[in-house]
């Protein structure tokens, strides 16, 4: 089918010609303009000698014809043109038919999770010692072939999502259940947070309990002190720089 | 004992998280514990309380019920809607299932084990059927206003408790339906609070209902009147959860003030035949909330907020007063979460969801016996490395050389390369793991880095050859057939050539790793192992057992060794085999060969295999050894065990060479600072 194109682009520049001697060759241009219509037509041989005779016919003056020979030009013109009608027809259908099956295809892509959540349900134990092998296999094929190719290349993708599930990496759920579900996790529990540190449960800060904790010691120790580690962090490290000249200074004066 | 250079390592910032339930199982003795980031650990109780398996914990999973049906059979349920079964043999979840009614607040299973109960957040209660290998949904009851956030089952099974917001219904089993509804009073010291919240019921066969809630009263009801009998004021704060003894004879009470009251059923005079309820003794064990409480036949079992396993033997239940009847707390988990590189003075610290890179710092002071030496350099935080995914990691392990750093979680197995170059740190992972390497139990690395172990939960174990950036699976031992145990615990010679793997309760097997065949299979102990290591040069087999007892058992001649035997014939002191924590770590020093050294929460020790052996009159614990008095005394109070408690609590010591050991602490106070606020309490004279 990919031959058809560069003949499809000859035709075109036939008819130009044809328009530039201005001839009234009626049937012919009629017939050329059918053939622009449809560039995927036909084999290559048959309009070049077409093309041959009406140039033929342009150069010289009209000739008397025989009405027998007319009639007989006539009848051939007709066939012609009713074979090029049927093989356009026959071309569509086939593009058609070319089209429905990409499409069919496309629909059985998308259906593919489907098949793979059924699968997943009753793949049995005994498939995952065979997994490993599969996936290199898999990797193998994939590298080797290019993306599109119908049937093929989908079972490779069959089997290596299913491989994949097998050592599941992920699981397949539905983003609207998982958002309803995250919601009411959340819901219960800041429910549990309200009702245990919300307002009204006489909650203390960890800096107090300790600190009550140290003054009923009997040995009385440093408070524990929360300090925000983002305050006076210039400070923090002026003193561990001065820490470390100091520590420096002293080693050299005791060696 | 000699002398080491310590560093004396706090900067391991891990807080364990709080536990939000336990379960006890008569059958097994065994208790069931899961934490608030859904990870569920299992004690033995019968061996010396040993945490002797645990399931990482999930992000979405936090768990809020949690208990035994059907004999042995765990089931979890939480906030994120499902119920959950674990697989106790192979360590893993057998299924989760999605209950549908919202996010699950709490589960009860019936007296007989066969069906279960759970109470939604939708106001639902369903009743599940437990079948050999699943559970099946069987039908709901009627369905309730509010969330059910406690349920508990007469013990006849009969009829239902249901605890939720400002009532407790009562349900007809056969029916479905809704029998009595009591209204809980809303008043708290005559202030009318927000909402009463039943945080937990408990049936008794008479018909009494048992119902604790957020106002700090506990209430008896008369389930066939649906009228209010008594009721008990004992806390300014929430009473969070209740547990009844199978005699139904005494219960426990857990409030948010940390305390821990037990009601026993008493004779109103000494000798009527009439009893009733009275609150006995209060314990004081926890700062924080008390989430949960459990009742074994001897004992009461508490846990909340602040993280510890409280475990108090009831002393009237007692019958031999040992140490078995002593308090037990417990805070840290049972193995190891910090792993070291001898040679690059590396410490690997595993957290929840990120493991910690950190170089030691170092010192050039020189000091006394006892000195603190000033730091010239400071630790270094190397790496933090953050899981992806919302499973907390299982294991860890840094290679003695420093270059590899492996990790596990539930479904994936890590494995990085790391590059030194100066000062810069650089990670690769390696990636193309096989797809048999699902999840790890134990990870460990050869003595020269140049293999990796991993226990596999499948109850194999499989070894790698690692050279320069990539890796090679070399072999796997498959478990014995029949057996889908996991082996918990790894330990590999010093030469390579011996790898021993431990399970729960299978016993120690020892691997031939050059002709990669089963050796010997170590004689079978009836205590599961706490840690265990190879000796270098001698390949003797060390094995600290959960009841304290240490053996040593030589790999290449299949037997005890000679001290072994000695030991055992001698028996160990008293105070050893009276300790609480379990020895997590062994270790070896290169140089003396018969010294062992190992550790606990809270203390160091070295075993000189060449000194004679305490016995029970002997002073056990010798802080510092006499040093003004005659040689002759220091001689014959000396005795096999050094031990040293300046350190605790201690989470991991090991030899970084021949003169220097490694300390990581873990101070008690620092995991409080962490925790969330507790309730204000007047003390007075402050």
């Amino acid at each position: 089918m990919v031959q058809l194109r560069p003949r499809a682009s000859r035709a075109p520049v036939s008819a130009e010609a044809m328009v530039d001697e201005g001839q009234p060759a009626s049937e012919e241009e009629a017939e050329h303009g059918l053939l622009l219509g449809q560039p995927s037509s036909g084999a290559a041989a048959e309009p070049l000698e077409e093309d041959e005779e009406g140039d033929e016919e342009s150069d010289e003056a009209p000739e008397e014809l025989t009405f027998a020979s007319a009639q007989a030009e006539a009848r051939e013109e007709e066939r012609r043109v009713r074979e090029t009608v049927r093989r356009d027809k026959t071309l569509l259908k086939e593009k058609r038919k070319r089209r429905e099956e990409l499409f069919i295809e496309q629909k059985k892509r998308k259906l593919l999770p489907d098949t793979i959540l059924e699968k997943l349900t009753t793949a049995s134990q005994t498939n995952i010692k065979k997994s490993p092998g599969k996936v290199k296999e898999v990797n193998l094929q994939k590298k080797n072939e290019d993306c599109g190719k119908g049937n093929d290349s989908k079972k490779v993708k069959v089997q290596k999502v299913q491989s994949v599930s097998q050592n599941k990496s992920y699981l397949a759920v539905r983003l609207k259940d998982q958002d309803l579900r995250d919601a009411r996790q959340q819901a219960a529990q800041a429910f549990i947070h309200n009702s245990l540190y919300g307002p009204g449960t006489n909650r203390t800060t960890v800096n107090k309990f300790l600190s009550l904790a140290n003054k009923r010691l009997p040995v009385k120790r440093a408070a524990v002190q929360f300090l925000n580690n983002a305050w006076g962090i210039q400070k923090k490290q002026n003193a561990k720089r001065f820490k470390r000249r100091w520590m420096v200074r002293k080693m050299k004066t005791k060696k | 004992m000699g002398e080491f250079k310590v560093h004396r390592v706090r900067f391991f910032n891990y807080v364990p998280s709080a536990i939000r339930c336990v379960a006890y199982n008569n059958q097994s003795n065994r208790l069931a514990v899961s934490r608030t980031d859904g990870t569920v650990e299992i004690y033995n109780l019968s061996a010396n309380y040993f945490q002797e398996k645990f399931f990482p914990g999930h992000e979405s999973r936090a768990t809020e019920a949690l208990c035994w049906a059907e004999g042995q059979r765990l089931f979890s349920a939480g906030l994120n809607g499902e119920i959950i079964e674990y697989d106790l043999q192979a360590l893993n979840i057998k299924y989760a299932m999605d209950a549908f009614g919202g996010p699950i607040w709490s589960m009860a299973a019936s007296p007989s084990g066969s069906q279960l109960l759970v109470g939604c957040e939708d106001g639902s209660v369903k009743l599940f059927q437990i079948t050999p290998d699943k559970i099946q949904f069987e039908r709901n009851f009627d369905r309730q206003k509010s969330r059910i956030l406690s349920l508990s089952w007469r013990p006849s099974g009969t009829h239902i408790a249901a605890g939720s917001i400002d009532y407790i219904s009562v349900f007809d089993v056969k029916s479905g339906s809704t029998v009595h509804k009591m209204i809980v009073d809303r008043q708290y010291m005559g202030v009318s609070k927000r909402k009463c919240i039943v945080w937990g019921v408990a049936f008794l066969s008479d018909g009494t209902v048992i119902s604790v809630d957020s106002a700090g009263k506990v209430q008896f009801w008369d389930s066939a009147t649906g009228t209010l009998v008594k009721s008990h004021l004992i806390a300014n704060a929430d009473v969070q959860s209740i547990a009844v003894a199978n005699q139904e004879d005494s219960f426990v009470v857990g409030t948010a003030e940390g305390t821990v009251f037990h009601f026993q059923l008493v004779p109103v005079t000494s000798n009527s035949g009439e009893k009733q309820w009275v609150r006995t003794k209060p314990f004081q064990h926890h700062t924080h909330d008390v989430r949960t409480v459990a009742h074994s036949p001897t004992s009461l079992i508490s846990g909340g907020t602040d993280t510890h396993l409280v475990i108090r033997p009831l002393m009237e239940k007692v019958e031999v007063k040992n140490y078995d009847a002593a308090l037990r707390k417990i805070t840290f988990p049972h193995r190891r979460l910090i792993s070291c590189s001898r040679k690059r003075q590396l410490l690997l610290f595993q957290f929840a969801h990120h493991l910690e890179l950190w170089r030691l710092g170092s010192t050039v002071a020189t000091g006394k016996n006892g000195d603190t030496l000033p730091l010239s350099k400071n630790a270094d935080h190397l790496l933090y490395l953050k899981t992806k995914g919302p499973e907390n990691i299982i294991c860890s392990c840094i290679s003695p050389c420093g270059s590899w750093i492996a990790y596990s979680t539930a479904s994936r197995f890590f494995l990085y390369r790391l590059n030194y170059e100066h000062d810069n740190l650089s990670l690769k992972r390696v990636s193309k793991m096989p797809a048999f390497l699902r999840s790890a139990l134990q990870i460990l690395f050869s003595e020269d880095s140049t293999k990796l172990f991993v226990a596999s939960n499948q109850g194999a174990l499989h070894i790698f050859q690692l050279s320069g950036g990539s890796f090679k699976h070399l072999h796997a031992f498959q478990p014995q057939s029949g057996t889908v145990e996991a082996m918990c615990l790894l330990a590999v010679s010093a030469d390579g050539n011996w790898l021993a793997a431990s399970g729960t309760s299978a016993g120690v097997h020892v691997y031939n790793v050059k002709q990669l065949k089963l050796h010997c299979t170590v004689p079978a102990y009836n205590f599961p192992v706490t840690a265990m290591a190879v000796a270098p040069n001698t390949n003797n087999l060390v094995i600290a057992y959960s009841d304290q007892q240490v053996f040593e058992y030589s790999i290449p001649d299949k037997h005890y060794t000679d001290w072994s035997r000695t030991v055992q014939k001698h028996g160990f002191h008293h105070l050893w085999l009276q300790r609480d924590t379990p020895i997590t770590h062994i270790s070896f020093h290169p140089k003396r060969p018969m010294h062992i050294l190992l550790h606990d929460a809270y203390m160091f020790c070295i075993i000189d295999k060449s000194l004679p052996l305490p016995n029970d009159k002997t002073l056990f614990y010798n802080p510092f050894p006499p040093t003004n008095e005659s040689d002759v005394v220091q001689r014959r109070t000396a005795h096999a065990f050094k031990i040293s408690k300046i350190y605790k609590p201690l989470l991991f010591m090991d030899l970084l060479d021949e003169r220097t050991l490694v300390a990581v602490e873990r101070p008690l106070d620092d995991i409080i600072a962490q925790l969330p606020p507790p309730i204000k309490k007047k003390k007075f004279g402050t």
